[in-house]
């Protein structure tokens, strides 16, 4: 793997705390030597909060659908009029 | 972080959501009711707890078949008196860092980079999601997204996400509010 991306998977296991102990205290001692790798730490954990709001988002969109179904077919017709009954 | 989970296509999920929506919306529309709340609020409190549930579940931090209805009520019920303390107009994924999996510092620029990174890399979005959102094991990745091999499908990741910090490290210079 070339070398950026090994850079990629170090701040990973830094940001997740499950690198190998030696690799993480050689990783402390580089981020105290160099400050950009600490800025791209910063950048990755911005990228890890996209993708979890990309997560939620996508997750949010299958949850819908599923409540489509079972508010808008005939399959789930019980349990729509149990629950719409509640609101009555 | 990753384990083993059997949600590892949206046909599964759909299933464990048609499932949880049958064993645990009737109680939870019930006690929204009880609360003066309409069936659109139910719907929006339940389908929130089913992400925070999901979200539980992926990375461990509770098993499938352990009472899920009392654990969606006590999600929907903590959502609920949230919103109605706080006399806000409901805003989805942002009701609490005791509930949700902590944000680092979205702002409203987030959405448009999201926005932008779904339109220009929809793929590596994805890829990362399995990995980072959805816990996949690495090997259903392989398969799943046509990688010939656990390693070949690690290395992917990992130039998805060189490609995706370097694309929010440029865009931030234009969405100045994202990087404060």
């Amino acid at each position: 793997m070339r070398t950026s991306l090994n850079e990629i998977k170090l701040i990973d296991e830094h940001i997740f705390n499950n690198g190998a102990p030696a690799d993480a205290a050689l990783f402390d001692a580089m981020l105290v030597l160099d400050p950009g790798l600490a800025e791209q730490v910063l950048w990755q954990k911005k990228a890890h909060a996209i993708i979890i709001q990309y997560g939620r988002k996508q997750l949010k969109t299958e949850i819908a659908s599923v409540h489509e179904r079972l508010f808008d077919t005939p399959e789930y017709l019980t349990f729509r009029q149990r629950i719409l009954n509640l609101f009555k | 972080m990753a384990q083993q989970n059997n949600f590892s296509s949206a046909t599964n999920r759909k299933e464990l959501f048609i499932w949880l929506y049958k064993k645990a919306f009737p109680a939870v529309a019930k006690y929204i009711s009880k609360k003066g709340g309409n069936f659109h609020e139910a719907k929006d409190i339940f389908q929130d707890a089913l992400i925070v549930y999901y979200e539980k579940l992926v990375n461990g931090s509770i098993n499938l078949n352990s009472d899920e209805q009392s654990y969606l009520m006590g999600i929907s019920k903590h959502l609920w008196s949230k919103r109605f303390k706080e006399n806000i107009k409901y805003a989805p994924f942002n009701i609490g860092e005791d509930v949700f999996i902590e944000q680092d510092n979205l702002t409203p620029s987030s959405d448009k980079l999201l926005y932008y990174l779904e339109t220009t890399g929809q793929k590596c979005m994805d890829i990362l999601r399995a990995f980072y959102y959805d816990n996949w094991p690495v090997t259903k990745i392989a398969e799943i997204f046509g990688y010939s091999g656990v390693r070949s499908a690690t290395v992917q990741k990992y130039k998805c996400m060189e490609k995706i910090r370097e694309t929010i490290k440029e865009r931030s210079l234009a969405y100045e509010d994202f990087i404060e």
